[in-house]
């Protein structure tokens, strides 16, 4: 394990281990968010506008949401990327027409994303693809899955699921096959959530997604609830020791978004956590 | 500090403006009531009217070339393969109105259209509560979706103007997030001709002088295009620029108001019918001001026609009136400006606002006094024999009897 250096990005961590060494990026799911002006992350009355540059301040890693709300478009994308902190790289959520609401015209779909996220290619970490609860391992999903990973092809790309049927040994081969980072994700325990194994299918790439453990508030059906968590110092001190450790000895690389978003904890919670395994290092 | 907190202080909260569309409102909702209209083209007109226009169609009929206003008998030529159903304007209202109450449960400021599937809501400063405005605008998509059997276009923008602009981006189906401080690049590329409120001459003003792009009209100075557009240039410099102050129109929604509406059973062209209905609304609407002490201020009324297009206008007077042959007066004063089209009329809507208490003024000459008297005891009269033996009991002469 090395020390921070004073040039190295905010809010990453290089942990060297036996067989080499894993970068670690920290981050929020999402960045434009102005309750992060009203609970002091962003100072007051900070504009949306000036919300990825201030964000760039703290961290290096970011995954973009709004890319699920609507499609990629390419132009604004552009423009956002040459405002954005040279340092800053990306994570970006696959539109819902993909994921949640699909329909038969998906494949244009997926090419108008394709489109729409290039000018982030140089800076993509990963695109996030994630899978309703809904969608468990049936013969249709398994199919359009598959399918959906080769119109993918080329691109870094992360799976969450939120059904357990698809943690089985057959789902992981297939995803080390394809290099595909099955998303490790810290969440209240639900019966039928996919649960938290530690898993590591991309040996470039792990990712990871920290949603709170605000059990009523994820059963409430209020965004608002289901995000407002503050994790406590013990509980991110034993979640690194007993799953961030083993698997960035599998990877050379891993990222760590939370999303615990409602009253600016993730970003919190996130610098909190790249300082725990910091001195886990000392 | 100090100087920052004041800072803080005034600076204005981003807006936030939701604009929801449901593309071919009349098509979507007989679809969404009868699953058997959903595929092939769909056209929605008076069927037993004399000459029956096209009041709305489908995308795959728009496509054949079909358009409101068309005459049916040329639009079932251009569609061979269309459906063709009545409207059902009372089964559209109460789909608005749901839809209305739908984005209640996000804001209480929004602006809806008459029963035409366009809805702005004002979502500024509802994050803590709601989330962020995204999310809020795909959860309301996702209510009327399940709900109403309806797929509305959402878009979100930092204003009404370009949030509209964004519909006409996506329509029929799709969303359109313009982030703030976007708002000149989105608009730049894009045709003039999309930008609302455009009155037509100065539609064919950015025609004739081959201004192609909304940033070509951004280029210009206010002075520049004050040399064509007159008093307009400055509203223009704007729009071209994103720039929309404008709040939402919400009329007012939780002030009273009182109105009246007819649906005429066959279409008509013939004004002294319309003139009839218009002074039974009159006579209605003073009934009700009477019997809760009100008085009216303003009177608006609104002719839609069987083309599915409506007019509107407006008319006050300093003092409020419960009177009737005075309320009579200023709706057919509106009914005559309204009447410009040679279209039949469908229904009509007169609208009585600007409520307050009736007080009676005492007046320091006896001959007026004495004749206020004489028509306070007449509608007074009037008003006993409605409550005793209903509204058709006793009418004025031109009235229409239902």
């Amino acid at each position: 394990m090395s020390a921070p250096g004073i040039n190295e990005p905010p809010a990453t961590v290089t942990l060297a281990h036996a067989g080499g060494s894993c970068h670690l990026l920290f981050g929020t799911c999402g960045y434009s968010y102005l309750e992060w002006a009203d609970s002091g992350f962003y100072p007051a009355g900070t504009k949306t506008q000036a919300m990825l540059s201030t964000y760039g301040r703290s961290f290096s890693a970011v995954e973009l949401n709004y890319t699920w709300y609507q499609m990629a478009r390419a132009e604004p994308l552009r423009r956002m990327m040459e405002k954005a902190p040279a340092h800053l790289q990306f994570g970006a959520k696959l539109t819902r027409t993909l994921t949640h609401e699909r329909d038969d015209n998906w494949r244009r779909e997926l090419h108008a994303y394709r489109d729409g996220i290039e000018p982030l290619r140089h800076r993509l970490l990963a695109i996030l693809v994630q899978l309703p609860p809904g969608f468990d391992r049936t013969i249709t999903h398994r199919r359009y899955l598959a399918e959906l990973l080769d119109g993918l092809a080329g691109l870094p790309v992360a799976v969450e699921f939120r059904h357990r049927s698809w943690a089985i040994d057959k789902v992981f081969a297939e995803f080390e096959h394809r290099r595909v980072s099955l998303v490790m994700v810290d969440a209240p325990e639900l019966p039928d959530l996919f649960p938290p194994l530690g898993v590591v299918t991309n040996p470039e790439l792990f990712y990871v997604r920290l949603h709170g453990r605000n059990l009523a508030g994820w059963r409430s059906g209020s965004m608002q609830k289901k995000f407002d968590y503050d994790y406590r110092a013990a509980e991110l001190r034993q979640w690194c020791d007993t799953m961030l450790a083993p698997m960035a000895r599998q990877a050379s690389r891993g990222i760590i978004f939370f999303n615990n978003h409602v009253r600016a904890q993730a970003p919190r919670n996130a610098l909190m956590l790249a300082e725990i395994v910091r001195e886990s290092m000392a | 500090m100090a100087d920052m907190e004041v800072q803080d202080a005034i600076t204005p909260m981003e807006r936030a403006i939701i604009h929801i569309n449901v593309a071919d409102f009349a098509v979507a909702v007989e679809r969404a009531t009868d699953a058997t209209l959903r595929r092939g083209p769909l056209i929605v007109a008076p069927l037993a009217a004399a000459r029956p226009l096209v009041f709305d169609m489908s995308e795959e009929a728009y496509g054949d070339g079909v358009r409101k206003g068309m005459a049916l008998s040329r639009a079932t030529r251009m569609c061979r393969a269309a459906r063709v159903v009545a409207p059902r304007f009372a089964q559209y209202q109460r789909a608005m109105a749901a839809l209305v109450n739908e984005s209640r449960h996000f804001t209480p400021t929004l602006e809806a259209g008459m029963a035409d599937g366009h809805l702005f809501l004002d979502v500024t400063g509802t994050h803590r509560l709601f989330g962020a405005a995204p999310e809020v605008s795909w959860r309301l998509a996702k209510e009327v979706r399940n709900t109403l059997n309806i797929r509305p276009i959402w878009t979100l923008a930092s204003n009404k103007l370009v949030a509209k602009v964004a519909s006409r981006l996506v329509k029929p189906v799709g969303e359109y997030i313009v982030a703030e401080g976007e708002e000149e690049h989105f608009l730049a590329p894009l045709s003039p001709l999309l930008l609302p409120g455009l009155r037509a001459d100065e539609r064919r003003c950015l025609i004739d002088l081959h201004i192609d792009t909304i940033g070509a009209l951004a280029l210009f100075s206010p002075a520049q295009l004050g040399a064509v557009f007159g008093s307009r240039a400055s509203r223009l410099h704007d729009l071209s620029r994103g720039i929309d102050q404008q709040p939402l129109s919400t009329g007012d929604k939780r002030a009273p108001a009182m109105s009246r509406e007819h649906e005429f059973a066959d279409d008509t062209d013939d004004y002294r019918q319309v003139a009839g209905v218009i002074t039974t609304l009159a006579a209605a609407i003073g009934n009700r001001l009477r019997a809760d002490r009100l008085a009216g201020r303003r009177l608006t009324l609104t002719l839609r026609f069987t083309d599915g297009t409506a007019v509107t206008r407006q008319l006050s007077r300093k003092r409020g009136s419960a009177v009737d042959h005075e309320l009579r007066d200023m709706a057919q004063t509106l009914l005559k400006r309204c009447w410009q089209r040679r279209i039949r009329v469908r229904g009509c809507r007169l609208r009585c606002d600007r409520l307050h208490r009736h007080v009676v003024q005492l007046s320091l000459f006896t001959e007026p006094a004495r004749a206020a008297g004489k028509t306070s005891r007449l509608l007074a009269a009037l008003d006993a024999v409605h409550a005793a033996h209903g509204a058709d009991a006793i009418r004025y002469g031109g009235q229409h009897t239902a």
